[in-house]
């Protein structure tokens, strides 16, 4: 597969780009020791990613598919699990295990992707069904349940996506996604009940920045400055008085984009923009090319992820599309994501390179 | 493989998705291009005005001493705690604050300007150190250092200095609010409100980058605060504070000043108030309390305070006899202890009756019936046309604020008002200070001052020099002549003949041992609501005057008693203190 070679280049800069991104955001940088600080930790992930990355694309991704429904159950069982035991934040979210190391909901992503593919390509002659369509939905709606449940949002949201790219790439007829799509949306004002306050308040503001600066919609509103005091050429690496004196909130992790674009201005954002375009686009490549049904779910659902989340991140960080606290790939800090994204990669790679032999 | 079919749609799928791909990014372009190139410029305005704070730093006001150098008025350092808007809750950082200074604060939150509020105008040093050391717990809380004014002499020199206190809206409408902003401090009264022009300081300001938490990050320009001028005022604080004790208890005033040139002295007005309290603003129910105060402590009585002047009058209705050339040498004129006018009694203050006087032997012992005689002779018109000369009922030009005028009555006044002609039985009373006539305090001064100078008066004032900050003198007050009054210089000297005898051998005697011959004039002015008012004026060195005095007692009973018993102690202490002053020329 020639047009993808430069796959691991791909996702190296974009690893580098980030740790760049995060290095000059770091709120510690300088005020502890390096293997505490921001950039510290996100460099022991990225390694430790690159390992997984290695590591995965070794393994024949056939091994993953199969393990199918041993997957779901741990997913559904690690998400239980969270939802009684785990440990949360000051907003009353609960979203970690194992003493904050893992994130289930992040694995889940992945494991759904996996899970999935293997589930759909198990009955190609079903797709466009309305029984595969009920089942499928029946088999999502439990894990984003509990993720909605912790609360979190985002990462609920990626897995609808996923089930609902599923349904696209499988060849779903137009009028069943456009069914699937108005039962989504007719599902919103119940969302809307169980929402927590501060989810409500932040859909809200994605409306109306303006009405009230200094709260919900300061995030928003920062941002923009954010990226347009960043002009053209930015203002140059570390400067910056937006994400340097922190006007800017989450300025390392769901707005590192607008600080990015702050230094490097323009240029830099578009940059990160191309890299993303050409991540993606290499992901659907590399699903066209793929001769088995497993490998081409796979990758195209994770390429759906990523465009989805990269979609939201960027857009929000832009004011045009709402704030859920979803990452921005590779470039945001926060060690699950990046180390559930390597073995996504890894997954991917493997599938490039396998061709589809057993 | 077994099945193509589902792999060719996924293809398919995904060859649409590309064009879907292609236009999200599309999308995302557009609107990076549109926020950091399109509208860029106002992006990196809204983000300066983030990180950039201008902070004024309040002026101090400038310096007032008095003709010695002691200080009168001056600014301290005190410190406030202020919370930048937008870094954290105020109620919830008030709290934070109260428990770090391990005190209640009292004051109500309340914004300014700029839209910081404070949250604690009235810290100690030992607060501040607090609150810097636990700084990471009160984020967007800034010390800031501001001038406070203080008056060390307090309630001595309350009326004359003034105080000071946050501008008003009525205030800020007359100073142009392009100079003042609502958080200013100004001359409420006295020599604080007359030279306010001069006492504003130079207001500074500090430009500061702050973090998200209003945290300052550096200092990016500093403009400093300074005051500009300092006031020596021509007042002697150590006498004003003997006037203060001579009074203490009492309600009344005394004025010292040189005639000379129109300097004051001292001016001391019981009962006083406390500047110092003023100045922090008291509540409703403290000002209410000043004010309905029967006493009238916020009253200056040398300047707005109106009594009938009592026999003090009596000079001015022998300056118009003397002009008129009613009271020649060889003139004299029975006293039986009252006067008989259309079958009324008019009494004199000695029942008895003085006997037979002269006009100088008149003043001396203030003989009431030699003044009706000479009252009714001379017709109320001359009398009144006498007091007009001498100032009466007329602007005194004194560099204070709020001064008032008394009344002169005339028969058209009469007419109109009262709606009843002018009986000669008003002449009567006019004649002796009583009737209708009222007069301040400082007027009375002033004509004494015209006496003493033989028609030459000053106008009078406190301020004596105003340097700039480098010490360097750019205003002098010079002695300016405010009236001239043209009468022949033996009536002077002979009016002042018959004060040097008030002294020597009349009522006011009180006075007479004393190291310095005096001039004066005993008064005693008829109270409806209580005793009478006691009244001494005079001056000294009789030849070459260097003081002029009044010294009022309200309810003090006559002139001989009270007024002139403090007079005399008065004088002793000048002599005592500023003997120097007595001898020199000019």
């Amino acid at each position: 597969m020639k047009t993808v070679k430069m796959f691991p280049i791909i996702i190296l800069s974009l690893n580098i780009v980030g740790l760049l991104a995060v290095y000059s955001t770091d709120p510690l940088r300088g005020e502890a020791v390096f293997i505490q600080t921001f950039f510290g930790r996100q460099l022991m992930w990225s390694l430790l990613g690159w390992l997984v990355f290695w590591g995965i694309s070794r393994i024949h991704y056939h091994w993953f598919i199969k393990l199918e429904w041993m997957i779901y159950l741990i997913i559904i069982l690690s998400l239980i699990v969270v939802l009684f035991f785990g440990s949360g934040d000051d907003v009353g979210t609960r979203r970690w295990i194992l003493f904050r190391s893992v994130q289930p909901s992040e694995f889940s992503k992945v494991g759904m992707a996996v899970f999935l593919a293997a589930f759909l390509s198990a009955q190609p002659e079903d797709y466009g069904s309305w029984q595969l369509l009920l089942k499928t939905s029946f088999l999502s709606i439990i894990p984003t349940g509990l993720i909605f449940l912790e609360p979190d949002l985002g990462t609920a949201l990626v897995i609808i996506v996923l089930w609902f790219s599923a349904l696209f790439f499988c060849g779903f007829q137009w009028k069943k996604i456009l069914a699937v799509l108005a039962g989504l949306v007719g599902l919103i004002p119940f969302f809307w009940l169980v929402l927590h306050d501060y989810q409500r308040k932040r859909l809200l503001s994605f409306f109306a920045p303006q009405s009230d600066p200094l709260g919900t919609g300061y995030n928003v509103l920062q941002s923009k400055i954010t990226i347009g005091a960043g002009s053209f050429f930015g203002k140059g690496w570390l400067s910056g008085t937006q994400s340097q004196l922190r006007f800017l909130p989450a300025h390392y992790t769901d707005f590192i984009f607008a600080s990015w674009c702050e230094q490097w201005g323009f240029v830099g954002g578009v940059i990160i923009l191309a890299l993303f375009f050409w991540l993606i686009w290499s992901i659907f490549r590399i699903g066209i090319e793929t001769p088995d049904l497993e490998g081409k779910i796979l990758t195209t659902l994770f390429g759906s992820m990523f465009v989805f989340q990269v979609m939201i991140n960027v857009g929000m960080n832009m004011g045009v599309m709402p704030v859920t606290g979803i990452p921005l790939p590779f470039i945001s800090y926060g060690g699950s994501s990046l180390f559930i994204n390597m073995i996504a990669m890894g997954m991917v790679w493997n599938i490039a390179q396998s061709g589809g032999n057993e | 493989m077994w099945n193509e079919k589902p792999k060719i749609v996924i293809n398919h799928r995904i060859e649409l998705f590309t064009w879907i791909l292609f236009g999200i990014f599309v999308f995302l372009f557009f609107n990076l291009w549109y926020l950091s190139v399109l509208q860029s410029g106002l992006y990196q305005e809204k983000s300066e005005r983030n990180r950039i704070r201008m902070i004024p730093l309040q002026a101090p006001r400038g310096i007032i001493t008095d003709r010695y150098g002691q200080i009168l008025a001056q600014d301290v350092p005190r410190f406030a705690a202020v919370l930048l808007p937008g870094s954290a809750n105020p109620e919830k950082s008030r709290q934070i604050l109260e428990k770090t200074i391990k005190r209640k604060i009292e004051e109500p939150l309340r914004d300014r300007y700029s839209g910081e509020i404070i949250l604690a105008s009235q810290m100690s040093i030992e607060e501040v150190v607090m609150v810097e050391e636990t700084r990471k717990e009160l984020p967007g809380v800034m010390i800031e250092a501001y001038p406070k004014r203080i008056y060390p002499p307090g309630e001595d020199i309350a009326h004359i200095v003034g105080y000071v206190g946050k501008i008003n809206s009525e205030e800020l409408k007359k100073f142009g609010q392009t100079n003042y902003n609502n958080e200013d401090v100004v001359g409420k009264s006295g020599i604080e409100l007359n030279y306010e022009e001069f006492l504003r300081g130079q207001k500074g300001y500090r430009k500061i980058e702050v973090d998200a938490l209003g945290r300052i990050v550096r200092i990016l320009d500093t403009s400093f605060p300074r005051f500009r001028h300092t006031l020596t005022l021509t007042l002697d604080l150590e006498l004003q504070r003997y006037c203060n004790e001579l009074l203490a208890g009492k309600s009344g005033v005394i004025i010292v000043g040189d005639p000379t040139n129109g300097e004051l002295l001292a001016m001391a007005n019981q009962p006083s108030f406390e500047p110092n309290l003023l100045v922090d603003g008291v509540s409703q129910d403290e000002w209410n309390e000043l004010i309905e105060n029967p006493q009238n402590p916020l009253t200056t009585r040398s300047l707005q305070a109106l009594y009938p002047p009592g026999s003090i009058f009596k000079l001015i209705v022998g300056l118009a006899a003397q002009e008129a050339n009613i009271v020649s040498k060889e003139r004299t004129i029975f006293c039986p202890g009252y006067y008989e006018y259309s079958n009324r009694r008019y009494p004199c203050w000695r029942k008895a009756g003085h006997g037979r006087l002269n006009y100088e032997d008149a003043l001396a012992q203030s003989c009431n019936v030699t003044f009706y005689t000479l009252g009714l002779e001379l017709g109320q018109d001359r009398i009144i046309d006498m007091a007009r000369r001498l100032g009466f009922e007329e602007d005194t030009g004194i560099d204070l604020p709020g001064e008032n005028h008394g009344f002169l009555p005339t028969s058209r006044w009469k007419r109109q008002k009262i709606g009843e002609p002018w009986y000669p039985g008003d002449t009567i009373n006019l004649s002796i200070g009583q009737g209708y006539l009222l007069v301040t305090p400082f007027e009375i001064f002033q004509s004494v001052v015209a006496i003493s100078n033989r028609g030459v008066v000053y106008t009078p004032h406190f301020l004596k020099v105003v340097q700039n900050d480098k010490r360097e003198v750019i205003e002098r007050t010079l002695p300016k002549v405010k009236n001239r009054i043209e009468l022949k210089p033996d009536i002077w000297e002979r009016l002042i003949r018959g004060m040097t005898k008030v002294v020597v051998e009349g009522t006011g005697r009180a006075c007479r041992d004393l190291p310095i011959p005096i001039a004066g004039k005993t008064g005693t002015a008829q109270n409806p609501h209580g005793n009478d008012h006691s009244w001494f004026a005079g001056f000294f060195p009789i030849d070459n005057p260097r003081y002029v005095f009044v010294v009022l007692v309200e309810n003090g009973g006559d002139g001989s008693g009270e007024a002139a018993h403090r007079s005399k102690d008065l004088i002793q202490w000048i002599y005592d203190h500023r003997e120097n002053t007595l001898n020199e020329n000019g």
